[in-house]
């Protein structure tokens, strides 16, 4: 059998769901003194598996804890067989699961899975998202007044946004402290959560409407900071700039914000 | 006599686990090994600790989704990644494994073992040479542990690695614990084949634990050194002389006092056999 051919039928055993090879693949092989063929391919068949499960049980370790071991292992081997890794770090291989799970599941069961398993995918991409140059409260104490109507920001290169129909805050949470589990309900409002990386760690906060609406406002609809308190003074009457500044503030203090253009 | 380049000493791979302690200890560890690939990323916490780690340790990259011997192109992007890293970490080396680890179709993340013929001597050599003109310096390859092997064989392993060293001018990194667990599953003596290695070519030394079934070795990279492989490893320096040594664990991560006495042992280990080894020059 020649290199590539060989290699082919060694690739299609590995991502195959059998353990037991065909016979041109196993004839192509030898064993040793006290490991036959079969024993030996079997150990490279079931580190595939293992290796790609363990990546999705790390990545999605809440929905692990929702589904359990055993309902994990099924719905992490259909993805297995489904989206086979094309990338050649294993970080991007879940990158996909949330898509899979709504595809996989009816949208009863999908739906608060799916959700929570891309709250966790936010935070693999907070993770390692690159550093961009995050305002700081000393960069917005040097702005010129002159410069303050104008001025407009971006969101931070490891931001994340989730609109959040379920309590999927709670599931993850309730998996990361190893607390019992508290059951998928609906929320009666949608609620927005943002995830960021401030310095080295990934933070999360659900936003109240008002201030989601607001940071969509510079985020989505490119707002400036005049924009911003004009479309505050809606709810805040006079109070809208300083509204702005508190919140702006705050965003800085997360480590949300980088310069936009003006 | 092999490292041509000063010796390293002793080291342990950098693993996440222990980054804060590395940086708050500043152990008795002359240099770490990372994977390259856990630090092609664009931020974050690994890239912090890689720049304060390279600060203070002399550090080697070592991969393992080159896929050297993979039926596919080499991938460029990833290429080009490997080397931004050697230029932001500036390695003493850079290594990945003898074997491939994608296929034509997906990755495989695995290192799998190749066929030892002519066919792939060739195919793998100039793969090398590609490589090396891009990362601009030799690559250094690892045997690799494997439970199968090709029954149209027309090298044994180290011969295989011989050649291709010669013919790409790659060097070697010998994993002690990998040549012993191939050598239990496949009935071959250890010592026959790092005596077939080109010694000069041999950069860097492997230690290692691995999981023994009795009929089989599987390289699990979860315990600590065997009995038997520290007996190969003295053997092997005894023959080879100073080569920096490397410790690696990739899971079930003790205390990292516990490595550090591990290393300790494999420095205590390796300085008796050099010093009686300079002694009987």
């Amino acid at each position: 059998m020649r290199l590539n051919e060989w290699q082919q039928s060694f690739e299609r055993y590995l991502s195959g769901a059998s353990s037991a090879a065909n016979v041109a693949l196993g004839a192509s092989l030898i064993g040793g003194p006290t490991l036959n063929v079969r024993t030996g391919l079997a150990i490279y068949h079931n580190a595939y598996q293992a290796r790609l499960q363990e990546v999705l049980r790390g990545d999605y370790s809440a929905v692990l804890n929702w589904l359990g071991d055993e309902e994990f292992e099924r719905l992490a081997a259909a993805y297995i067989r489904q989206n086979p890794s094309v990338h050649y770090s294993l970080r991007w291989f879940g990158k996909g699961f949330e898509a899979f799970i709504r595809q996989h599941l009816v949208p009863e069961q999908s739906a608060p899975l799916a959700e929570l398993a891309a709250l966790e995918w936010a935070f693999t991409l907070a993770f390692d998202a690159p550093p961009g140059t995050p305002l700081s409260v000393q960069d917005m104490a040097e702005l010129a007044p002159h410069d303050w109507p104008t001025l407009k920001v971006s969101p931070s290169p490891s931001l994340q946004w989730l609109e959040c129909a379920f309590n999927s805050v709670a599931l993850w949470r309730s998996a990361k402290e190893e607390t019992p589990f508290p059951g998928s309900t609906g929320l009666n409002t949608p609620c927005v959560v943002v995830i960021c990386r401030n310095e080295l760690v990934c933070q999360y906060r659900s936003l109240e409407p008002e201030e989601a609406n607001a940071i969509k406002g510079l985020f989505e609809r490119d707002w400036n900071f005049a924009e911003l308190c004009s479309e505050l003074t809606v709810i805040y009457g006079e109070g809208a700039p300083l509204q702005a500044v508190t919140w702006l503030k705050q965003w800085i203090h997360d480590g949300w914000l980088q310069r936009g253009k003006s | 006599m092999s490292a041509s380049l000063p010796c390293l000493g002793y080291g342990l791979g950098l693993r996440s686990a222990y980054y804060q302690q590395i940086l708050d200890q500043s152990p008795s560890v002359d240099w770490f090994e990372v994977v390259s690939e856990n630090f092609m990323v664009p931020g974050g916490k690994a890239l912090y600790y890689l720049d304060a780690i390279a600060e203070r340790f002399p550090l080697v990259m070592h991969g393992v989704s080159l896929s050297i011997g993979g039926p596919h192109a080499l991938d460029p992007d990833y290429l080009q990644q490997l080397k931004r890293l050697a230029d932001r970490v500036k390695p003493a080396w850079i290594s990945d494994h003898l074997c491939w680890s994608r296929g034509n179709a997906h990755q495989l993340h695995d290192l799998l073992p190749l066929p030892y013929t002519e066919e792939s001597l060739h195919y793998v050599a100039g793969r090398v040479r590609q490589v090396q003109d891009v990362l601009q310096r030799p690559l250094v390859l690892e045997n690799v542990s494997s439970y199968v092997r090709s029954a149209g064989d027309d090298f044994s392993e180290w011969e295989f690695l011989e050649a291709l060293s010669r013919l790409s001018d790659c060097e070697l990194l010998l994993d002690v614990n990998n040549v012993y667990v191939s050598s239990r599953n496949h009935g071959f003596d250890p010592w026959t084949f790092i005596q077939g290695l080109p010694a000069h070519k041999i950069r860097q030394l492997h230690l290692a634990g691995h999981s023994d079934y009795g009929d089989y070795v599987i390289d699990t990279h979860d315990h600590p050194v065997s009995d038997p492989v520290w007996a190969l490893y003295q053997k092997t320096l005894d023959y080879l002389g100073p080569v920096a040594t490397l410790l690696e664990r990739d899971d079930h991560f003790p205390p990292f006092e516990e490595l550090l006495t591990e290393l300790q042992k494999a420095r205590e280990l390796g300085e008796s056999v050099l010093a009686r080894r300079q002694k009987c020059a």
